[in-house]
């Protein structure tokens, strides 16, 4: 009896703070928020979008923000989510370490978090971290850029954001496979932030002290945008580029014979999953899964290309 | 150089103000402290060699197949065969793997490269059925993803995990007698594991054990 008061009456605090989440309560299983980096690149688009489009299949509203790649913007996010109540947060995070203070406060607010894309550097305070098999995935592009190189030649890799821990993943598995072959040699290594500006101008620059390179593996999509774009402006469309995501982008100048190849990673399943699994954990108390899951990526080369279309390979038929 | 000195003795002490971090206490039931200042590479390695006798090593002798009903199973299907003597992690879209036992006959050998491999004809056709890696460096992560012990979760991120991975392999290629010499034609015999993506890719075995036979 006392509990159901006590019920009562917070629940008519929370009427009185935020009527706005009330009401939408009233009508669905509550609040979803779903934090992202910024939708400029595709793929983060694509998460949200797969992320929003589940969870109001399944009943929920949405809360869509985004980060910036930002550990402060994020953090006052996850307070937002907060204060509005969210029932859970689905959330690709700002940094491995920065992104536990935030997970863990949620966490103590009884606001489950379930991660995508990127990892935290601990477990036990969100409830699901689904990543992408970013080593299989590198391994496979790396394997498709030694056959296209020929086994030979000078190259250069574009890296991610080094706070990322996909960045280095990728670099490993490029290399666990790359360095086998000693007539490969990597002429110059150097971060382009994920960003296609600056993978553009990095390219620019390497270009002009390397003009001799054959091939440029890329962490990500829009770096290998920018590299390309850079050597088309400098005539070198000979040059061998390989990214990493399966943007449409890449798609398309894989199609036109621009890119080589990329490799899938299937983020808007990815999303998906993460919302299902946050629907079954508030249903049952248990996602029925481990926390930490590893989903298969898939080598995107003209053969298959055509079947790409926003982070999803559809069925050959 | 008295004022690099004593510079550096300022860091040293505004350093740990300045880079205040919480980190957890280490769990004084393992060695983790002592493990901390080792690279990841060091670390998994150690990790490989304290599970393989004990963990590993048991969990080929009890999921190992003949090759030739692995075969049979397969011709039901990937999922079949899997369910009847896979394994496989936890988790949407997981792979399955297998631990096959068998022989065949040597149709192509590549021995003096760091990626030695051996293809090997399992029904006598001529054509090569399974591809034995020999090391020391192994493609894939079967090695890893067989064993029902590991999980993902209990690691620190993908970097160790990958780390692991390769640690395992080369503990499986470390432990091998590597064959030398001319093997065209001889018989092999092998214990390994692999991960079968689709029904129609050639098995890429990592051996945890082989033995020549006889010369043709």
């Amino acid at each position: 009896m006392s509990i159901t008061r006590r019920l009562f009456v917070s629940g008519l605090a929370i009427t009185a703070v935020l009527p706005t989440v009330r009401a939408a309560r009233a009508q669905g299983k509550g609040l979803i928020a779903i934090i992202t980096p910024s939708h400029d690149n595709p793929f983060f688009k694509a998460e949200a979008v797969g992320a929003e489009a589940r969870a109001r299949e399944l009943g929920y509203e949405t809360l869509v923000l985004v980060h910036d790649d930002d550990p402060n913007k994020q953090s006052e996010m996850f307070d937002t989510a907060i204060a509005r109540g969210a029932v859970a947060i689905i959330c690709d995070n700002a940094g491995a370490d920065a992104s536990v203070a935030p997970v863990r406060r949620a966490k103590e607010a009884g606001i489950p978090s379930f991660l995508i894309d990127r990892e935290i550097k601990e477990s036990g305070i969100a409830i699901s971290q689904i990543v992408s098999n970013n080593y299989q995935g590198a391994q496979l592009g790396a394997e498709e850029f030694v056959a296209l190189m020929g086994e030979e030649g000078p190259y250069v890799e574009l890296l991610g954001r080094e706070a990322d821990t996909n960045a280095g993943i990728r670099s490993a598995g490029y290399h666990d496979i790359i360095d086998q072959y000693p007539d490969l040699q990597m002429v110059a290594q150097q971060s382009a932030n994920w960003s296609q500006t600056e993978g553009y101008e990095k390219m620019e620059t390497i270009l002009q002290a390397n003009p001799g390179i054959k091939g440029v593996i890329c962490g990500n999509d829009t770096m290998a945008m920018g590299a390309w774009a850079a050597l088309e402006a400098a005539g070198r469309t000979d040059v061998i580029v390989v990214g990493f995501d399966g943007s449409n982008d890449v798609r398309d100048s894989i199609l036109a014979g621009g890119i080589k190849a990329t490799v899938l990673q299937p983020a808007y399943r990815q999303a998906q999953l993460a919302v299902e699994q946050a629907d079954e954990y508030l249903r049952t108390g248990s996602t029925g899964q481990p926390e930490k899951q590893l989903m298969d990526c898939v080598l995107i080369t003209p053969d298959n290309a055509a079947r790409l279309e926003t982070f999803a390979l559809a069925d050959a038929s | 150089m008295r004022q690099a000195i004593l510079s550096g003795a300022l860091v040293c002490v505004l350093l740990p103000a300045a880079a205040c971090k919480i980190v957890p206490n280490p769990d004084p039931n393992d060695q983790s402290e002592a493990l901390a200042s080792q690279t990841d590479e060091a670390r998994m390695a150690a990790y490989a060699d304290a599970n393989w006798e004990t963990k590993v090593l048991p969990v080929i002798a009890e999921h190992r197949v003949e090759y030739d009903i692995w075969r049979q199973a397969l011709s039901q299907g990937l999922d079949a065969a899997g369910e009847a003597h896979g394994l496989r992690p936890e988790g949407e879209a997981n792979p399955w793997n297998f631990v096959v036992s068998g022989t065949g006959t040597v149709t192509e050998a590549k021995l003096d490269s760091r990626a030695a491999k051996m293809q090997v004809d399992m029904d006598g056709d001529g054509a090569a059925d399974v591809v034995l890696q020999l090391g020391p460096i192994i493609r894939g992560t079967a090695m890893r993803d067989a064993m029902p012990f590991v999980v993902f979760t209990d690691f620190r991120d993908q970097i160790e995990f990958a780390k692991l991975a390769r640690a395992m392999n080369e503990r499986a290629s470390d432990g091998l007698t590597r064959p030398e010499g001319d093997v065209m034609g001889h018989t092999v015999s092998f214990t390994g594991v692999f991960t079968l993506r689709a029904a129609g890719d050639t098995p890429e075995v990592v051996p945890v054990e082989i033995e020549m036979g006889a010369a043709p």
